[in-house]
């Protein structure tokens, strides 16, 4: 066979192969183990030791375009808090959609629990300014969001009256795209020294190891795998969690499920690097020939 | 005038943070508070800056019937018709067709454009990742390990050893690598910043100001 034809074959054929192998699991999930790792860990053991007079802030701060690897990630983290009755303050700074994303994630969840709004939990909404909003909500989150994502005063609301600033703020975990998640973490823990986790993209994980291994954050959940390993933590510690993952619709959303196809696609891009490799190294030796 | 009292404020605003983190005096960190505040409201006109020059220069590209011209129509016509939602919907621009729009039309057409990412991934690695060097074979090596170690076939062909040395490539190489990255851009954003608060760099001062 024409080596130089395989080295340069037809895309389309890749496309095909990348569509069947994604398709394949979405069909008939294979339930492939999962196995957390020590920086989902982090995060799931901080919040484990919170309860009811603890707070923590999820900061949603990504849009659509990261929803896949991002929104199982928002459902698992909120679930634990809920289980655990932890107050829940969630505020938005990324400008293209981070508010419609917590909007949609808060209405999924907290339907699940029995909770009351502006006591158990609050979505601030969005704040314009990236940095300038998150600095100042280390001095008053009141005086930052004075109204709620539905324009409803913040100061009648109990949760916002006993949680003034970060000084009140066990965990600050970032839903992050771009590099809003770096600013919780070399801005906000380092001036005021609040915790802070990310969840990231998988392609933006690499660089949040920095500040993981230098204190900065106390956990990182990378891309889906970090997503699918929260959900495993949760599934195997809480017997609630088990119901609600265990239900078809949320079995279908969960992160777990979506590992599949991405453990399906890795292989077949791994598979198609190697033998790209192997026809290369062919080409170079019949020439040399 | 024009040129020295841009310069003063610049040089004001850009110390007194700096003075403020050193000094902890209540009436001090009381107008550090202010600046915050300030600095919320300077940042949200920057918005309406840039909506201004989209415009504008969409503007230009369909009374020019530049290239690609009838797309600026449906910019403006996509931007006019989000920006009238969300301005109907007070402070927090939630009017519920805002939102209606957002979840049926823009959180598709995002999904669709980033699914499509996957297949030229797998596309420009089968092109492009070829083990050309040493360094190419290094950083080959090291993707597909990584690769391997965020998916359980990884552990499931290697006994649960690919994991580990995913994590350990991960945690080592790359943090030290990283950490170079962030420090070095750090110290240039922070030489910058003193060449602006110095008054050496005064280019955002616009042109015919110096």
């Amino acid at each position: 066979m024409d080596i130089q034809k395989l080295l340069y074959i037809d895309r389309r054929i890749i496309y095909l192969l990348v569509a069947i192998g994604a398709l394949i699991p979405i069909i008939r999930p294979i339930g492939l183990p999962v196995v957390p790792t020590a920086p989902v860990k982090g995060l799931f053991n901080k919040i484990d030791t919170l309860g009811p007079d603890d707070a923590v802030m999820i900061s949603f701060d990504y849009g659509p375009s990261s929803e896949p690897e991002l929104n199982p990630m928002a459902a698992a983290i909120l679930r634990h808090l809920f289980i655990r009755k932890v107050r829940v303050l969630v505020v938005a700074i990324f400008p293209l959609g981070g508010v419609s994303m917590a909007i949609q994630q808060l209405e999924r969840v907290s339907q699940e629990f029995d909770l009351q709004y502006g006591v158990d939990y609050v979505n601030l909404g969005y704040k314009d300014g990236g940095q300038a909003p998150m600095k100042a909500m280390g001095v008053s989150i009141h005086d930052v969001f004075p109204a709620d994502v539905d324009g409803r005063p913040t100061d009648e609301m109990s949760l916002i009256q006993q949680v003034v600033n970060y000084d009140d703020i066990d965990v600050v975990i970032s839903l992050a795209t771009g590099v809003i998640g770096e600013w919780w973490a070399n801005l906000i823990n380092a001036q005021f020294g609040v915790d802070v986790a990310v969840g990231c993209t998988a392609v933006s994980a690499p660089k949040y190891y920095a500040y993981l291994r230098s204190g900065q954050m106390i956990g990182l959940l990378g891309g889906l795998k970090g997503a699918s390993e929260y959900e495993k933590l949760l599934i195997d510690r809480y017997p609630e969690a088990r119901e609600l993952y265990g239900k078809p619709e949320e079995a279908k959303k969960s992160a777990i499920t979506g590992m599949d196809v991405q453990s399906i696609v890795h292989v077949i891009i791994i598979a198609f690097i190697i033998f790209g490799n192997t026809m290369y190294f062919a080409l170079r030796r019949s020439q040399r020939r | 005038m024009r040129r020295t009292l841009p310069l003063f404020l610049t040089f004001v605003v850009g110390m007194f943070p700096i003075f403020a983190f050193f000094v902890p005096h209540r009436a001090v960190s009381d107008l550090n508070q202010q600046l915050d505040t300030w600095l919320v409201i300077v940042a949200a006109f920057a918005l309406p800056l840039g909506v201004v020059n989209l415009v504008g220069s969409n503007i230009t590209k369909i009374k020019r019937k530049q290239k690609g011209w009838p797309y600026s129509i449906v910019l403006l016509a996509g931007l006019s018709v989000m920006a009238f939602y969300g301005i109907m919907g007070g402070e927090q621009g939630f009017h519920p067709k805002f939102q209606y729009m957002f979840v049926n039309m823009v959180s598709p057409l995002q999904a669709t454009m980033f699914s499509l990412l996957a297949f030229y991934v797998a596309s420009a690695a089968y092109r492009a990742f070829r083990a050309r060097n040493i360094e190419a074979t290094v950083l080959l090596a090291a993707a597909i390990i990584v690769m391997l170690g965020r998916i359980p076939f990884g552990d499931m062909l290697t006994g649960g050893r690919m994991t580990p040395l995913s994590e350990w490539i991960m945690t080592k190489p790359n943090a030290a690598a990283q950490r170079g990255i962030i420090i070095g851009a750090a110290l240039g954003a922070a030489s910058m910043q003193i060449r602006v608060i110095l008054g050496i760099e005064r280019t955002y001062l616009g042109k015919g100001q110096e």
